[in-house]
Parts: structure tokens; C-alpha cells; sequence
């Protein structure tokens, strides 16, 4: 008995290794099926109450396979020059794949970069990524972070020939693109297909909207969607919760006086612009704006009623005489109205998404 | 010794008879509109009337700023040929990639070009926007962008390649702008625009050169085309470009003067029709 214990305790790492392989076999041979009734491997699977994806599903539509390996490779730190900074360091689960706490990034060699790193869901719905919208195709975005000398400092070159060293991966690759074949292409769309499934649509808002059970509003958070819809939904529109647009929100022009989005246009028109954000599980991404500056939701309407700065560019709803009359920059809100907006931001909070064990560190 | 001499003189004229019989009769050739052969085209790079190698301090540039350059690779794409009847002969989604420590890269190689005679040739320093803006499974060889290791040919913060990337060193680089004297000089830019987004510079500039003998694709020749590339040009052609002053471009915007230079650095120099 001792015996056949320490024959267990000894091969775990290697039974387990087995068991997730032939696991991954069946559901690859579960692909290959055609039996009418068998399950569509789709793990990506839109929400009622969304709009059409904008990622060209039909290009990379994620299988179960490739969500798997784009699920290694997301929490291996095998993508960063050193081995130490893997995408999971800034884009934590329970954050909605946020950083949590930190204003701005911090990567390799514990230098930081300039901006608060965005939530990672829902990313199938983007037109462009990353707070000035730089990139314009999910597929391109691993390698800013991967090459950026201050979050992962390596070549995306050298990490495709550690991956085809390694002996984990080639077999990961098989499973997901029939071939063991490690490329650049592959490897990125593997990682979209992980991205892509980070679909959060389960909060109790949206259980609401779907007329679902648990879909309950009380008159607070009801009285916070009015008044939300009132006062926010010029910018953070539709079931997104934003419009994709960039925007300036009139913050104080400080510390390193990112210009946003005209870093990437070079257009005088989009100095301080930024993407605006979704407002999806906003109770758990704090800190808030480009660069992590408000710690709280309450500083951040805070920021709309009482701080909008006439800079350069500043969005004409936000402007005297914008979308409310207002009689100076911002957005006129009562405390009540703060309050109640909060209550209703609260119910965004999608703890499925939060805690769905398909996107656990493996 | 007499008659030595006439023979060979008769020997001599007959041969090169010969060979002018030979030579008219080759570019007399009728053209067989169903053969095909490749054209090579050869970019020699050189620092004005210098050599190119990568680590030697020996240039200067028409400010008088000493240099030496430690990397140089352009993009080149779109590539058409023109005959002398001026039907044009295009080449689309061929991408090459010169890089100057990759000499292989140095001679491309353009298949299944039709037979004619052609006097002009088109090409493209950067990859077009559609390029630019496709779908990731389509780049693939030069094209990619996992592929540049530490030459970097990608803005990965501002997706679009880099067309044309010139480093160096310079005396005349103050030590307070970089404490090596480094320049770094990369140009991309293809116009921006996807999903609506506004068009932003647009640095992709198309050369078109003529060559001083003709192209002649026959199914038995295919030529090679010989072009000389004056890195010089990139800081003394329309625009005259100091190192002291400017060393560090990585910005569309300000990477404009610089390929409005480099489309004047390429010339053919001759042509090689070599019967095979």
C-alpha cells in the first residue's frame, strides 16, 4: 500500500501531465466528430443581449484546442525575456484581468510604464486596442507588451524559438492547428482564441436585461440606470458600455502629460484623447482613467461634476453650454445621482466571468 | 610573319563578325509571347562613391558630419516592369525585405516574367496599406512580424512595419542627445485610416527608374538588373539632413524629409542580359 503510494506520489506530475493530455485528445477527437447531435466546440459564444462581434470570427474562430494553448502561453512567463513576466502579471482574473492596484504597469526588472493596464474582456467587440488605439487587430496586440522594454523586453523572434524548444508546446500546437508546426501567426492566433473567450455578459445587469433568474434590480441601481442613462451613455453606449470612441474627459494635464491618442494619429485634433472604456466589471478594475490617477468610482464622477479641465480637444458633451446646459465643463450631478449611478455600475460586476475556472492559470 | 599576322587579323575579324552576328541576331530574337524567364534585380548598397560596410567611420555626409552606419534594411514591394511598348507587367504581393548583413537578401528574384523587352522599372520602399492591414495568417516570409528578431522591422505601439531603418554612430551627435552617439532613423506610416479612423502621414514613396539598356526577357535570357543604392541620399538628397540635429526619428511624422530622401537613392546602374 506504502508502496503503491509512493508509486503514485512519484509519477503524479507525470499522470496528471497524462491525464490532461488524453483529456485534451478526447475533446480534439470530440472535434473531429461529425455525429449530428455532437456539441459545437465553440467556447466563444456571444451573449442575447450583445451586438455582432467585430473580430473576424470566421478568420480564427476559437476552438476548445486552441483556447488551451492560448491559455498556456497567456500564463507563461516564457514570453518575456527573462522568464519572470507572463501577460497574467498585469491582467489578473480577478480584476477582470486587470492589474490590481497598480496606477500604472509594472513589468520587467520592476520598471513601469505610463499607463494602467486595460481589462482584458469581451475583446471580440473592440475596433482598436490599448488607450490610444494603437493597435487595430486583436491578433497584433501580444507582441506591444511582449516587445515593450518595459513590460515583457523580449523579441517575439526569440520567443517563437523558445516555444519550439520547449517540449510542451509543439504537442499543444498539434491539438490546436493539426500540425506541430510553431509560427508566428499560429502562435498569435492562438492567444486571440484565448482573449477572445473572455466573454463577461453574466453580470446581474445583464440577467436583467435577458430577463433571466437572479435578474433582479433594486430601485437604487434601477434609479442609478436612469440617471446613468441620463448622464453617462453619450460616451459609454449600448451593451458594451462604451461607444469605441476616443475622447478627452478633461483630466489634469500631469505627470508624464500623455497626449493619448494623437501619440498614435500625430493630429494636433486628438491631443488628450483616449479610448473610452467599458464599464464592465468597473467595480473590480480600479485604479481608474489612463493612468490609474482615481482609486475610486466616487472620485471618478467626482471628476465629471466637479474637476472637467477646458483643455485642448475637450469632448463637447463636456463643455459649458454641452449636452446638459451645464454652465460649466462637466456633467451636472446631485450626490444622489453619484450614488445611485455606483449602485448601478455595481451590478456590471460579472463574478462568473470573475471566477470561470476555463480561465485559470493551467 | 607577314602572313601570320593577315591570318590572324582574318581569324580576329571573323570571330568578332561572328559575335556581332551572334549579338544582332540575340536582340533580333522575335519575342515568343509564351515564354517566361525570372529577372533578378541585384541592390548594391554604397555610401556615395564608398563601399557600404556596416561599422566603418569613413562617411560623411554633406554637412560635414563624420559617420559610420551599423544597420540598414528597406522594405521593397509592388515591383513593375515596363516594356518599351509600355504595357506594364506588375508583380503584386511579392514583399522583399534588403537587409545589409543578409547578402542573399541583396538579389530578389521576380518569377514567370513574361518575354520583352522592358525599359522602366516601378517598385515600392514599405508595404502598402492593404499589407499593412491584413489579416495576420497572410504574413507570412518578410512580411512576419514575429520574424525581425533585433532588427525590429515592426512598430508593434502603432501596428504598421517599418519601411526603411538606417543606425549609426556620428562624432557630431551631441553626448547630451545620446550619451553613444547612436542615431536611429526608422520610417513607417502607410496613411492610417482602418475602421474609420482618421488617415495619418503616409511615408510609402514610389520609385520609378529607367534603365540604360533594355531588359530582355527571352527563354533563354533571364536578365539582371543592377541597381546602385546611395545611402548618402538619405541625409543629402532634397532635403539635407544633420545628425547633430536630427538622430532620432521614430515618429511618422517627422520620418517624412527622410523618405522623401531615400526615394532618390536608387539608380540602375546597368543591366545584365546574359544568354543562359
Amino acid at each position: 500500500m506504502a508502496g503503491l503510494r509512493y508509486w503514485f506520489m512519484k509519477n503524479w506530475i507525470d499522470l496528471r501531465a497524462t491525464i490532461r493530455l488524453t483529456g485534451l485528445c478526447l475533446l480534439v477527437a470530440g472535434c473531429q466528430t461529425t455525429a449530428p447531435d455532437a456539441q459545437p466546440d465553440e467556447p466563444f459564444v456571444k451573449p442575447a443581449n450583445f451586438p455582432e462581434p467585430v473580430y473576424a470570427l470566421d478568420k480564427n474562430r476559437p476552438t476548445t484546442a486552441g483556447m488551451l494553448l492560448g491559455r498556456a502561453l497567456f500564463y507563461d512567463g516564457i514570453l518575456s525575456r527573462d522568464g519572470t513576466i507572463s501577460c497574467a502579471e498585469c491582467h489578473n482574473q480577478t480584476y477582470a484581468f486587470t492589474h490590481h492596484q497598480h496606477d500604472v504597469s509594472h513589468g520587467i526588472d520592476n520598471k513601469v510604464g505610463t499607463r494602467n493596464s486595460m481589462p482584458l474582456q469581451n475583446l471580440a467587440w473592440e475596433t482598436n486596442f490599448f488607450w490610444d488605439g494603437g493597435v487595430h487587430d486583436l491578433d497584433l496586440v501580444p507582441i506591444a507588451p511582449i516587445e515593450n522594454p518595459v513590460e515583457m523586453d523580449e523579441t517575439s523572434t526569440n520567443v517563437i524559438q523558445k516555444l519550439r524548444k520547449s517540449p510542451k508546446y509543439p504537442p499543444l500546437f498539434k491539438a490546436a492547428f493539426g500540425t506541430d508546426e510553431i509560427n508566428g501567426p499560429r502562435f498569435l492566433q492562438a492567444l486571440s482564441q484565448f482573449m477572445l473567450t473572455l466573454v463577461s455578459g453574466n453580470s446581474r445587469y445583464d440577467k436583467w436585461v435577458r430577463k433571466e433568474p437572479g435578474g433582479t434590480l433594486t430601485d437604487e441601481e434601477q434609479a442609478g440606470l436612469t440617471a446613468f442613462r441620463a448622464k453617462c451613455s453619450g460616451c459609454h453606449a449600448g451593451e458594451l458600455f462604451t461607444d469605441n470612441s476616443f475622447r478627452n474627459n478633461g483630466l489634469f494635464i500631469q505627470g508624464s502629460r500623455d497626449e493619448g491618442r494623437a501619440h498614435v494619429t500625430e493630429l494636433a485634433q486628438d491631443r488628450y484623447k483616449f479610448k473610452v472604456p467599458s464599464l464592465r466589471n468597473i467595480e473590480k478594475t480600479l485604479p481608474y482613467m489612463h493612468d490609474g490617477r482615481f482609486y475610486s468610482l466616487d472620485a471618478v464622477l467626482t471628476h465629471y461634476a466637479d474637476n472637467v479641465q477646458p483643455t485642448d480637444n475637450l469632448d463637447p458633451i463636456l463643455q459649458t453650454g454641452g449636452s446638459f446646459g451645464q454652465s460649466r465643463p462637466g456633467i451636472p450631478l446631485t450626490s444622489d445621482e453619484k450614488r445611485q449611478i455606483i449602485a448601478f455600475l455595481k451590478t456590471l460586476t460579472d463574478d462568473q466571468f470573475l471566477r470561470d475556472p476555463r480561465f485559470v492559470e493551467p | 610573319m607577314r602572313l601570320a599576322y593577315s591570318y590572324s587579323c582574318l581569324v580576329s575579324t571573323l570571330v568578332a563578325s561572328l559575335l556581332f552576328i551572334s549579338c544582332s541576331k540575340e536582340t533580333d530574337d522575335a519575342i515568343d509571347p509564351n515564354a517566361t524567364n525570372s529577372v533578378a534585380i541585384e541592390f548594391e548598397n554604397r555610401v556615395g562613391d564608398q563601399k557600404l560596410v556596416l561599422g566603418t567611420p569613413a562617411y560623411k555626409n554633406a554637412a560635414g558630419e563624420p559617420f559610420a552606419l551599423t544597420k540598414l534594411n528597406y522594405f521593397i514591394s509592388n515591383i513593375a516592369l515596363r516594356k518599351e511598348d509600355g504595357t506594364v507587367q506588375q508583380f503584386p504581393n511579392q514583399y522583399f525585405l534588403i537587409r545589409q548583413t543578409d547578402s542573399q537578401s541583396q538579389l530578389i528574384t521576380l518569377k514567370d516574367v513574361p518575354s520583352g523587352n522592358y525599359s522602366d522599372i516601378t517598385f515600392t520602399i514599405g508595404v502598402d496599406s492593404v499589407k499593412s492591414l491584413s489579416p495576420v495568417a497572410e504574413r507570412v516570409g518578410v512580411l512576419d512580424i514575429t520574424s525581425y528578431g533585433d532588427d525590429g522591422m515592426y512598430w508593434n505601439w502603432n501596428s504598421g512595419y517599418i519601411f526603411f531603418k538606417i543606425e549609426g554612430t556620428s562624432t557630431a551627435i551631441p553626448t547630451t542627445a545620446n550619451a553613444n552617439q547612436q542615431f536611429g532613423i526608422h520610417v513607417g506610416g502607410y496613411g492610417g485610416g482602418w475602421n474609420g479612423s482618421p488617415k495619418t502621414v503616409n511615408n510609402l514613396r514610389t520609385v520609378t527608374l529607367s534603365m540604360p539598356t533594355k531588359a530582355t526577357v527571352r527563354s533563354n535570357i533571364a536578365p539582371t538588373v543592377h541597381l546602385l543604392v546611395d545611402a548618402l541620399k538619405v541625409f543629402d538628397g532634397p532635403n539635407k539632413i544633420s545628425l547633430a540635429k536630427t538622430n532620432s526619428v521614430h515618429m511618422p511624422a517627422a520620418a517624412t524629409p527622410v523618405a522623401d530622401n531615400y526615394k532618390t537613392m536608387f539608380q540602375v546602374d546597368h543591366v545584365h542580359n546574359d544568354k543562359q
